[in-house]
């Protein structure tokens, strides 16, 4: 996995990051910024349990940028890191992840990982603790959180270092409404 | 149609904005190119054949071979296969061929885990 960025910034005088590559193509970032924030200015289902599978993805798949961040609407919610600590292997067996966490926990290594990993036991539990709806939405943002955290390895936008960051959740642009 | 897309059937606004960024994604690369990119990223998934390389040149196969190991080995690729790709689509391509290969398997798990029915679209 590189640290060293395989594409150049697009912005002059900013250094390469996720959104300075990506201003190589203005129509997919325009377009992507538009769709993450209405992902997260969405309450349909709530920016804890997105946060919840954000940090899940951003563990499996390794993206150091993903893992270090923590979006504030979450936080607000009460993500804290105790209960972060406990996103990663056993999560099934801790007292600070609610059942509802759990079983969104599970969907997401099912979407990431191995979709056996969703049996029937796994599918029950996830369709009673959300709505078809907060399923639909979970489901867009697992995906999301997963290509765009495989885009930016690849691309080699890998921090070497980076302390945990705290950041405004991406909100729907008044000027693209 | 997506497995994302049909999931997000109740919501059309925001499934409007995911067809979009989908759209633009493909739209930034030649239209033969996108689809061999999602037919050899669904081939590694067992949801597609693979695509038929004979008479595609060398950066056309360099760059689905670089597509095939985004599902499982994306951490593994190397400086070198990356610039191998930049050298055959440019930087600007190269991002957007970044973004539709890692689309192309999330969607893949997407449809893997059956996203539509469990959100009873």
């Amino acid at each position: 996995m590189s640290t060293i960025p395989r594409v150049s910034s697009a912005i002059p005088g900013e250094p390469a990051h996720f959104g300075s590559v990506l201003a190589h193509q203005p129509a997919i970032a325009e377009s992507f910024f538009a769709l993450y924030g209405r992902f997260w200015g969405s309450d349909v289902l709530a920016a804890r349990i997105k946060e919840v599978a954000r940090m899940r993805n951003a563990r499996v798949t390794e993206c150091g940028f993903c893992r270090n961040v923590r979006f504030d609407k979450a936080v607000a919610q009460g993500l804290g890191e105790e209960v972060v600590d406990d996103i990663t292997d056993g999560y099934e067996t801790s007292d600070k992840l609610t059942d509802t966490e759990k079983a969104v926990l599970k969907f997401t290594d099912a979407l990431i990982h191995d979709p056996e990993l969703l049996n029937c036991d796994a599918k029950t539990a996830l369709q009673r603790h959300l709505t078809p709806a907060q399923i639909a939405e979970l489901g867009l943002g697992v995906t999301l959180f997963l290509a765009l955290a495989k885009a930016l390895i690849t691309m080699g936008l890998e921090p070497e270092v980076m302390d945990r960051t705290v950041l405004p959740t991406p909100a729907v642009l008044e000027a693209a409404e | 149609m997506s497995a994302v897309c049909a999931a997000l059937a109740a919501d059309p606004v925001l499934a409007a904005h995911y067809a979009d960024f989908r759209d633009k994604t493909e739209a930034a690369l030649d239209p033969a190119l996108a689809a061999l990119i999602r037919q050899a990223v669904a081939a590694v998934h067992g949801m597609d054949v693979a695509p038929d390389e004979s008479g595609l040149d060398d950066g056309t196969r360099t760059v689905l071979a670089y597509a095939r190991r985004m599902p499982f080995e994306h951490t593994a690729i190397s400086d070198a296969e990356a610039a191998a790709v930049v050298a055959h689509l440019d930087e600007a391509g190269f991002v957007a061929f970044s973004v539709l290969a890692a689309l192309a398997d999330a969607e893949c798990r997407a449809a893997l885990v059956d996203l539509p029915g469990l959100a009873g679209a």
